[in-house]
């Protein structure tokens, strides 16, 4: 994508990572690690959004900290891997985050749809 | 998918803390980074080709600028920095499962049990000195004092170690 969708994707960074661990997957409760978000992210958007580790790292941190997110470290083939998922109030915080985007994009598409309709009421 | 081998997990180790990432990151990094390489030589690049081209994106810039946002992102607020230690800001960001941040931590009740514990025993052995060079012995005399206090000096601060130690590994279990 281009350097101007990188910084429209700074402000929903929280809402995507948020959003993909609500969903139900494999486990209950959902869980993912770093790479495989990145990779999720990547797979639903055809490759439209990359995700950088320097990007995604922050933000799993900060959430965590935050207490929207728990983690578990677990042994996998000989590596440490970090396993993310929602605490409940994360999950409240997953819903409230969508909902609030879905307004906000909604509202842009009518701000940027305004001109059209205006150049037809001439 | 193929794994990496350690060797091939230590190249990658290697680069990343000379790259500069930061304990609380470099595990992850880690095996985030040996994804890629393995997704890569799943695609059909040799292990070389692979590396190199995860490097490419993870180089010293992005490891760097990683280890700069997050330390931002994360640093504590103010109201967390008025009630810090200067071991938590010293040892924020840093390995503290590794050793050093819970001696420090211990530092203080370590040098208190060792002080009482030194006294004590001191006390105890010049009572009992006492006692021996007189050939009597009766608990009301100076010594007798002398050898009450310093005993329960000792167990005192035994006993305070064991508490400690015991806390520790409960901590530890966690």
């Amino acid at each position: 994508m281009e350097p101007s969708g990188n910084e429209f994707l700074r402000g929903t960074l929280k809402t995507i990572v948020l959003k993909l661990l609500s969903e139900q997957g494999t486990s209950v409760p959902n869980r993912m690690y770093g790479y495989e978000i990145t990779q999720a992210v990547k797979e639903r958007t055809k490759g439209e959004i990359v995700l950088s580790f320097g990007a995604l790292y922050p933000i799993l941190h900060k959430l965590e900290q935050e207490g929207l997110l728990t983690t578990e470290t677990e042994e996998v083939e000989g590596r440490l891997r970090k396993y993310y998922s929602l605490t409940p109030q994360g999950t409240e915080t997953a819903v409230q985050k969508v909902t609030d985007f879905e307004r906000f994009m909604d509202t842009m598409r009518g701000l940027l749809q305004l001109p059209a309709t205006l150049a037809t009421g001439h | 998918m193929e794994k990496l081998s350690p060797q091939q997990m230590a190249t990658l180790h290697n680069h990343l803390i000379h790259s500069g990432s930061n304990d609380a990151l470099v595990d992850e990094l880690l095996d985030h980074i040996a994804c890629e390489v393995e997704y890569y030589i799943y695609l059909g690049l040799p292990f070389e080709k692979a590396l190199s081209t995860v490097l490419e994106q993870a180089d010293i810039k992005a490891v760097r600028h990683l280890r700069d946002t997050y330390q931002t992102d994360m640093a504590m607020t103010d109201e967390q920095l008025q009630q810090a230690s200067l071991d938590d800001i010293v040892f924020e960001f840093r390995n503290k499962a590794y050793g050093a941040y819970d001696l420090r931590q211990a530092y203080r009740t370590t040098l208190r049990n060792a002080f009482i514990m030194a006294i004590g025993l001191f006390m105890m052995l010049m009572a009992m000195m006492d006692g021996i060079s007189r050939r009597s012995w009766s608990y009301t005399s100076l010594a007798g004092v002398v050898w009450l206090i310093g005993l329960s000096g000792v167990t005192f601060a035994v006993y305070s170690w064991y508490m400690q130690r015991m806390r520790q590994q409960q901590l530890s279990l966690r």
